[in-house]
């Protein structure tokens, strides 16, 4: 019998509870430290002239108008530019060695309305704007290139004339055998077209940044709200001529950052170039208009030919089409789009035969970055608009069609056709919880009642993967010379001289709560509060722990930054032990950590506080063996590595992602027959992310993924005209969602830990873009069998009003079906 | 902020006023700036002289005549038109439309004046005071004179006014047991609105005005008037009689809509407009 004095103290973990956020306060109380908060001594103020042109020639910049007004400190163009820089790297050159040469200021064409052709800085803001608008630019306009599937055609003008053409990526996906599936399925569904739309999820901060290069240090400091610097650094560190040592990265608090502020690295390169020539320090802060004409919009997909085999049960074999993705005018991460698709290639579905022709082009648009639910929700949205056609057309039930293709619970982990490992989870429990949060039978017994009413209902179900923690050596699927593979995150923790624990994070949050979640994680560690445990707020790239791919981006914070804090903290915990089991003359695992204090376990009485730990090292070392005392630092680095191998390039095949979340959506939306609109009348969401640690916030992370991706669905889209004029840059024409424009969402969750990520916890907060595929499903259902299909992700009135009133003939549906035994 | 340099005047009287838009070439009036100032912003606009008008007390009271006409001054602001108890009363409906006016901040500083002189094809009020029969009071300083609501909107993000006058007050006739219905598609502000003032009587539609808004110019439809006077105010009989209500009307395209969905929904507005004013009105 084990006496209950030997016995470690037992405490409830703080990991998996909802404490409110530690970063609220600041924010709530207007404290917090933005960018545009900041300042430095003698700063001046950048302002960008851009072009109003989507495609022109620039024959003259004359700045002296500009640099002759009082108060103007300099400026700067794409010439001196091109003069002083190389151009940007790329990710995939062609084979032969040619591509696109983007400088980080427009250098003779512009290639899209808003390309930043030159630069003044004045005194003041006031005073720059003034200036922008002396700055003389003469244009020769050129053709427009709008249409992302034309551009890919061999006469097509050619908007980059070192690339060769407008293909910005080119390639073949093929798995298992679709010509055998095709051949063998009861029916092939054919689809003619899909289209997602391009939009953004519109952070309510704008791109900010202030930088100072140091003319006696050759330091280049930036603080700014870019959100995966270190990929700034590599980019445009070897353009600029300057190692990466040489940047300061700072960042507090960042008002969203939903992968769009990736980014504005080339602004940090040239306002750097612009700091550097007038040797002060600059500010520039984006307006909404800038935002929105270069800030960077989400990708825009067309996918053509599409065929899907399907046995006469509904089970579905795969899919073939050909997918157009339009990058706009450079190529900015881009095109890691082209293959980050392809983590989630059958969606949650059983499917083993798939190919993809896919190819990525160039258009006169605002360059594509990742936006929240990257590449990966164009695609299932594509999956979840094929299984609802599917079930259309076949007269199938969509759930029943769901949960026979399903990925069951037992098979997890589940490889996919590419060699995928899709980690845990149960989507039939996820698919049936949602459907009774929205009172399925009542939703039909609804539909049924209002049909003929004018207001028909429609319900759609969205279920949608978030993978996480990628691997970036799919990046050389693109490109197989690239020197990128796997992917961590780093943390130091550390003990200050008076024992206070302070945790220091690559992570660069966005407002994703990791000062909460990363002290939760560290207290269950440490023994001791999560207040009593302060995370260094934001990033500074001089003292916080960093690798190659810190930043906060692509689901993966969860894994990747909470196993670099958990890393850190275990190593702290080891020396504060190995420290105190000597000061005890203990054995360390005589030794326990509770309250701040290390005890000798079951003894409170024999306890010494953490100061009195930090004491003995920091200032008090002579009672320390010196070995120790060289060797102990209670400032502890722990760079965490998920295990991934190399993907063969050739088959387009490996684990590309460690982690899959799933969402599971369902609405219950009411169309408004005579006008299109659609109204929300219930939604739902069944969230599983494995081991929550901080449920208030995965909630958040729903919430605001909900909010967006409905705002997606019915109000948000990027128009541009016939000449590449944006329509909507600014937020009177482009209607971001706001509190009142989101219904009340349910929530409800399941957890299926994954066995990959240490602590059973999955990324999250993407949400696959969901309301996107629900949506679509819903609007698809109030049109009913017979009728036109909705083939656009994005569905304002208009088009709804449009697919309601459409009365062609059946086989300009976009949609048929050839069985076997008949003729198609 | 980001406006070009412009000079900025805040007039004790409106007479002040008066005196300074017709004295400075290039001076504009200012009252709440919801408008203005963005445009100002954009650079858009070439303005000289601001001539602050927003805290003209001549310009910011809401009268009720006996006979129940309303007179409201231009300088009045949104969030002053949806909690006069004054208004509420005579004019309820207007009340509620200006309650649900964009937003709490614009509400705020916005102004029925500013408003209905913008022209901003989306602004609400133009069309009110098109389906009201409104008298637009305008002044300067070569004296008064009333500008009928039908006459004072003349295109795009333009009015009547001469660059020296300026808009004091509507007046809003007795409403008489009239009702004001107000419908719009919703898409941002709107993509197409009615406005439907109509009086009934015995299961009889009395008297119906109907504007179109959401138009360079606002626009009355007079056929579909004309049909609804007399016409029983069954939902069959006024689909019937509104079905008309694009007639003539040549609404614009932009990123919200085409100018096809807009004629399509003119109808649906005008049905919806006037069926609510049978009902009993606006109710935001």
């Amino acid at each position: 019998m084990t006496a209950p004095t030997t016995e470690k103290v037992a405490t409830t973990p703080w990991t998996g509870q909802s404490l409110p956020r530690k970063e609220d306060e600041r924010l709530l109380k207007a404290q917090g430290s933005f960018v545009d908060d900041e300042g430095m001594y003698r700063q001046g103020y950048a302002e960008f002239v851009r072009s109003p042109y989507a495609h022109a020639r620039i024959v003259s910049i004359d700045v002296s108008a500009a640099e002759a007004l009082a108060g103007v400190i300099t400026t700067l163009i794409g010439d001196e530019v091109k003069a002083m820089t190389e151009p940007l790297f790329q990710f995939a050159p062609k084979e032969d060695g040619s591509q696109m040469n983007e400088y980080l200021l427009g250098v003779d064409i512009v290639r899209y309305q808003g390309e930043a052709v030159a630069l003044v800085m004045a005194e003041t803001r006031e005073i720059a704007r003034d200036a922008a608008d002396l700055i003389e630019v003469e244009y020769e306009p050129l053709p427009v290139l709008l249409d992302g599937v034309a551009a890919a055609e061999p006469d097509s003008y050619v908007l980059h004339d070192s690339l060769g053409d407008n293909i910005a990526w080119k390639g073949l996906f093929d798995w298992g055998d679709i010509e055998w599936a095709l051949e063998e399925a009861d029916h092939v569904v054919k689809i003619d077209k899909l289209h997602f739309h391009r939009y953004s999820s519109t952070p309510i901060e704008c791109n900010a940044i202030l930088v100072n290069w140091d003319p006696g240090t050759d330091m280049i400091r930036v603080v700014s709200n870019n959100q995966f610097p270190m990929f700034g650094a590599l980019v445009i560190g070897p353009s600029m001529g300057v190692g990466v040592d040489q940047f300061d990265f700072v960042s507090q608090d960042i008002g969203g950052g939903f992968g769009i502020k990736i980014n504005s690295y080339t602004h940090i390169g040239v306002l750097a170039l612009l700091s550097r020539k007038a040797g002060r320090p600059v500010k520039w802060t984006e307006t909404r208009t800038e935002h929105h004409q270069s800030g960077g919009h989400g990708n825009e997909r067309t996918f053509l030919d599409i065929e899907v085999p399907v046995m006469a049960d509904g089970t579905m074999l795969g899919y073939k089409m050909r997918a157009f993705d339009d990058a706009g005018a450079y190529l900015h991460y881009e095109p890691l789009g082209a293959v980050i698709w392809s983590q989630v290639v059958p969606g949650p579905y059983k499917l083993k035969h798939v190919q993809v022709d896919y190819t990525e082009t160039l258009t006169n648009k605002c360059p594509a970055v990742p936006n929240r639910g990257y590449s990966r929700m164009q695609h299932i949205w594509f999956l979840e608009r094929v299984i609802d056609l599917v079930a259309q057309e076949l007269e199938l039930d969509p759930v029943e069609v769901r949960k026979l293709n399903y990925i069951q619970p037992e098979d997890y982990p589940y490889t996919t056709p590419n060699g995928c490992v899709y980690d845990s989870g149960d989507l039939p429990t996820a698919l049936d919880m949602v459907l009774e949060m929205i009172d399925y039978e009542g939703a039909k017994q609804l539909k049924e009642e209002r049909a003929g009413s004018g207001k028909r209902i429609g319900i759609g179900i969205g279920t949608t993967l978030d993978s996480g923690t990628n691997n970036f050596g799919q990046s050389r699927i693109l490109n197989p010379e690239l020197p990128f593979s796997g992917n961590g995150e780093a943390c130091t923790a550390l003990l200050d001289l008076y024992g206070e624990v302070m945790l220091k994070l690559g992570t660069n949050p966005q407002g994703q709560g990791h000062e909460t979640t990363g002290s939760q994680v560290a207290a269950d560690i440490l023994g001791m509060s999560p207040e009593n445990i302060r995370v260094w707020a934001g990033f500074d790239k001089s003292h916080s722990a960093y690798i190659g791919f810190s930043g906060t981006y692509a689901s993966q914070f969860a894994v990747t930054g909470i196993n670099a804090i958990i890393g850190a903290v275990e190593k702290l915990k080891a020396e504060i032990i190995e420290v105190a089991a000597h000061a005890f003359g203990a054995e360390q695992d005589q030794v326990e950590l509770v309250d701040g204090e290390a005890r000798i376990i079951g003894n409170p009485e024999a306890a010494i506080p953490f100061i009195g730990i930090a004491n003995m090292v920091f200032a008090n070392n002579s009672t320390l063996p010196h070995e120790m005392a060289e060797r102990v630092s209670l400032t502890c680095r722990h760079v965490y590595v998920p295990k991934f191998e190399l993907p063969d390039v050739e088959k387009k095949y490996g684990n590309l992602t460690l982690t899959y979340s799933s969402q599971t959506h369902a609405a219950v939306v009411e169309v408004d027959e005579e006008t299109g609109k659609v109204q929300i009348l219930d939604y739902a969401v069944v969230d599983d992310c494995g081991k929550r640690i901080n449920p208030m916030v995965v909630d958040g992370q729903v919430h605001g993924a909900t909010g967006l991706g409905i705002g997606a669905a019915l109000r948000e889209a990027f128009e541009y005209d016939e000449d590449g004029q944006l329509l909507n840059s600014n937020f009177l024409f482009y209607h971001a969602a706001t509190a009142t424009d989101v219904p009340n969402i349910k929530t409800d969750h399941i957890e299926s830990p994954s066995p990959f990520s240490g602590t059973g916890a999955k990324g999250m907060g993407e949400g696959g873009g969901a309301p996107l595929h629900t949506i679509s499903s819903a609007i698809q259902d109030a049109l009913g069998p017979g009728k036109a299909i909705v083939s656009d992700s994005h569905n304002p009135p208009e088009r709804v009003w449009r697919l309601l009133n459409w009365d062609g003939p059946a086989d300009e549906r976009g949609v048929s079906v050839a069985s076997k035994g008949t003729t198609s | 902020m980001l406006l070009a340099a412009v000079d900025y005047y805040r007039p004790d009287t409106l007479d002040e006023a008066l005196e300074a838009l017709v004295s400075t070439e290039g001076a504009r009036p200012l009252a709440g700036g919801q408008s203005l100032v963005s445009i100002l912003k954009l650079r858009a606009a070439s303005v000289e002289l601001l001539v602050d008008i927003s805290r003209l007390e001549d310009l910011r009271t809401i009268e009720v005549a006996d006979d129940g006409a309303v007179r409201i001054g231009a300088g009045v602001t949104y969030d002053e038109m949806a909690t006069s108890p004054d208004l509420h009363q005579s004019y309820a409906s207007l009340s509620n439309i200006a309650a649900h006016t964009v937003d709490a901040q614009v509400r705020n500083r916005g102004t029925f004046g500013g408003n209905l002189c913008h022209n901003d094809p989306i602004n609400n009020f133009p069309p009110v005071a098109v389906a009201l029969d409104a008298v637009m009071h305008v002044t300067s300083k070569n004296g008064d004179r009333d500008i009928a609501a039908g006459d004072f909107f003349t295109g795009y993000f333009a009015n009547a006014l001469s660059p020296d006058e300026l808009l004091t007050g509507v007046t809003l006739p007795a409403l008489d047991g009239r009702s004001i219905g107000y419908q719009e598609v919703e898409i941002g502000e709107a993509a197409a609105r009615a406005v439907a003032v109509v009086a009934t009587s015995n299961g009889n539609i009395e008297s119906a005005n109907v504007a179109l808004g959401c138009l360079p110019i606002p626009m009355r439809a007079p056929g579909v008037e004309a049909a609804l006077a007399g016409a029983p105010t069954t939902a069959e009989a006024v689909a019937e009689a509104t079905a008309s209500a694009a007639d003539g009307i040549e609404p614009l395209t932009d990123a919200d809509a085409s100018a096809d969905y807009r004629l399509a929904m003119a109808s649906v507005v005008a049905k919806r407009a006037v069926m609510e004013a049978i009902e009993g009105g606006h109710h935001g």
